[in-house]
């Protein structure tokens, strides 16, 4: 259920995020918060960076529209520290495999840097 | 990266063909105009830029409609409805597993993006509408002009007779115009390339455009040969909060022209942030062809070496590592990563020249070009200077090629200074010279052809041609198909080592006996 003081933790993220929960998900991030994807199109040197809750919950919009199956298959959780690893995979058969470090301030998510691997 | 994968969406019971490529968090599907071959249009340069640069910041999807390029073919005679086909965008935005996805409709794609975007709002991110109408009629041609493009597509399909009511800019391009014709005939049936031209011909959505929510963006060249641009300006009125940018330009398909502006227009609008420019200036070396002294051939000799050379040009130039970067006039330009390759390169075409009876004048330049479009800047029309001083056979370089080709092997001899428009000081150049070797240059000796090599069939093809007689005319006299002929002709003149028809009368006449060569 989507509140205000849901706990970002591995168990909350696992959940929206299998769950395809894209407001729930967004309800995560801190307003100011940076996720940073790199990936084959955005190299380490030019990561695709989005600011702000609002482009994040548009992110996390498209994502969830997607008609896939996520898997979260570890976290780890240390402070302030999250990380987790998601495998993905679309209809057609077409994998995705995303890694994915989180720093949190105040309980919510301030960064975040997924970097993730298609079946091209 | 593995070659893209062709899948099928299963739509009712016909199959439509559709690829995937990209990585980005939302979907961009293309739908495409009058006709489309997904793998046919990886192999046009400016088709295949436009993809790439969408997939860079979406999961691009693509497909053929159906009756078209890879899907099921359907009943010619008839087609399915607009509302049909614009559900089997909806097939194919299932089985990718896109739950909601931006559209761009191109052309005649366009009205089917939009009667999606009013059936299906929820399943619609926003609308980029390329080159669009509303009602076929008014923007596209009236009627009587409908009859005789469907006249065109009966009798010539195939040939790619269709390209001047597309893209009259491309019409001079011979390498294009023969994928064009190839583009026709591996998108469609002539049967259901009339069809389709028929049932587009009925397309009216001006009762939906109220209706559509998502954001708009419209793009339109402004001198658009196919479709009126008031087309757009239309849409721009009709559909809430829709934005149009009109662009400079006339060729029609979205693909031709400059695709990077429409691909940075698509950008800006899909993803909120203006396109990051590609690595501006890369350094490469031009080299400029051109046939000298083109009065001496009549027009019609001119003509047809002209174009056989230009076919050789494209081999030599991708043989070489390089890449054709378009025509001006009768300067053809190609781009090569180092100027050893350049310099080779001319060598080759200067002997290939040779071999189809006309004489190259050639011009090499290395410095910093523009990665985007056709190289237009200083280093480009220095090459082309270079290319018009150029003698006969001659390949001219700016010094700074032979010094950067030091250690490859190549020879130059100082050739002064030439005073060209635009620099301050006069340029030092040099020219190429033929590869200097150790052994005494000696040619073999060319193999006399004998008529024995000509089979029987050969002979007597050989003895018509002689006569003065059409490939189409061969054939009937001889109870052929003239591609038959067509093949004849093309193996006489390679064994016997001619250059032309009129090579092959000469030799006919040369040793004609009592039974003919």
């Amino acid at each position: 259920m989507l509140t205000k003081t849901q706990t970002v933790d591995g168990a909350a993220i696992k959940k929206a995020i299998e769950g395809r929960d894209g407001k729930m998900l967004s309800s995560f991030y801190s307003d100011d918060a940076v996720v940073r994807v790199i990936d084959r199109n955005n190299p380490p040197s030019k990561p695709r960076e989005i600011r702000g809750r609002a482009a994040i919950s548009t992110f996390w919009d498209d994502i969830c529209s997607r008609a896939m199956i996520h898997k979260v298959d570890t976290t780890i959780a240390e402070g302030d520290s999250l990380a987790f690893t998601q495998a993905c995979a679309y209809p057609d058969g077409t994998k995705v495999f995303c890694a994915a470090m989180l720093e949190l301030k105040n309980g919510r998510i301030a960064r975040q840097t997924v970097v993730q691997a298609w079946d091209e | 990266m593995r070659p893209i994968e062709t899948r099928y969406a299963r739509s009712g019971d016909v199959r439509i063909a559709y690829q995937v490529i990209g990585q980005g968090s939302f979907d961009l599907v293309f739908v495409p105009g009058f006709i489309s071959n997904l793998d046919l249009q990886w192999e046009d340069e400016g088709y295949s830029r436009l993809l790439k640069r969408l997939s860079t910041f979406s999961r691009l999807i693509l497909f053929d409609k159906r009756g078209t390029g890879l899907s099921d073919r359907v009943d010619s005679r008839h087609l399915p409805s607009l509302e049909t086909r614009m559900d089997d965008v909806r097939a194919v935005m299932d089985a990718a597993g896109s739950g909601r996805a931006a559209l761009l409709g191109a052309s005649e794609g366009a009205p089917m993006a939009m009667l999606f975007a009013a059936t299906y709002p929820e399943r619609t991110r926003a609308l980029v509408l390329y080159g669009g109408y509303a009602h076929f009629h008014k923007w596209v041609m009236p009627p009587e002009r409908l009859e005789a493009f469907i006249e065109t597509v009966e009798t010539s399909w195939g040939t790619g007779a269709t390209l001047p009511n597309f893209a009259p800019g491309r019409v001079d391009d011979l390498y294009f115009a023969q994928w064009w014709g190839r583009f026709e005939r591996l998108s469609a049936s002539p049967t259901a390339a009339a069809s389709l031209a028929r049932m587009n011909a009925g397309i009216d959505v001006r009762g939906i455009l109220s209706t559509i929510a998502a954001p708009t963006l419209l793009i339109h060249r402004r001198n658009d040969t196919r479709v009126d641009p008031e087309a757009s300006r239309f849409l721009a009125r009709k559909i809430h909060d829709a934005r149009l940018v009109e662009i400079p330009g006339r060729d029609h398909p979205i693909w031709t022209g400059d695709v990077d502006r429409v691909a940075d227009l698509i950008e800006e609008f899909l993803t909120g942030q203006p396109a990051v420019a590609d690595t501006e200036r890369v350094l490469a070396a031009l080299l400029v062809t051109r046939i000298y002294d083109t009065a001496k051939l009549g027009d019609r000799m001119w003509s047809e070496r002209s174009q056989r050379f230009q076919e050789t040009w494209r081999l030599l130039v991708g043989r070489h590592g390089g890449r054709v970067a378009g025509t001006q006039g009768e300067l053809m330009m190609s781009r090569f990563d180092g100027p050893a390759r350049a310099i080779r390169c001319a060598a080759a075409l200067r002997d290939a020249a040779q071999q189809i009876g006309v004489a190259s004048a050639q011009g090499v330049h290395v410095g910093e070009i523009e990665m985007r479009g056709a190289p237009a800047g200083l280093t480009a029309r220095v090459a082309m200077q270079l290319a018009t001083n150029a003698g006969r056979g001659d390949i001219l370089a700016s010094r700074l090629v032979a010094e950067l080709a030091i250690g490859s092997g190549l020879h130059f001899a100082d050739a002064g200074r030439i005073s060209l428009d635009e620099l301050g000081e006069p340029l030092p150049v040099v020219q190429a010279t033929s590869e200097q070797h150790l052994e005494p240059a000696c040619r073999p000796k060319p193999k006399a052809m004998e008529p024995a090599a000509l089979t029987a069939r050969e002979s007597e093809v050989v003895s018509l041609i002689a006569d003065g007689m059409s490939n189409a005319a061969i054939a009937a006299e001889l109870k052929l198909s003239e591609h038959t002929v067509k093949r004849h002709v093309a193996n006489i003149l390679l064994k016997l080592d001619l250059p032309s028809r009129a090579a092959a009368a000469a030799f006919s006449a040369r040793h004609a006996g009592p039974d003919g060569p």
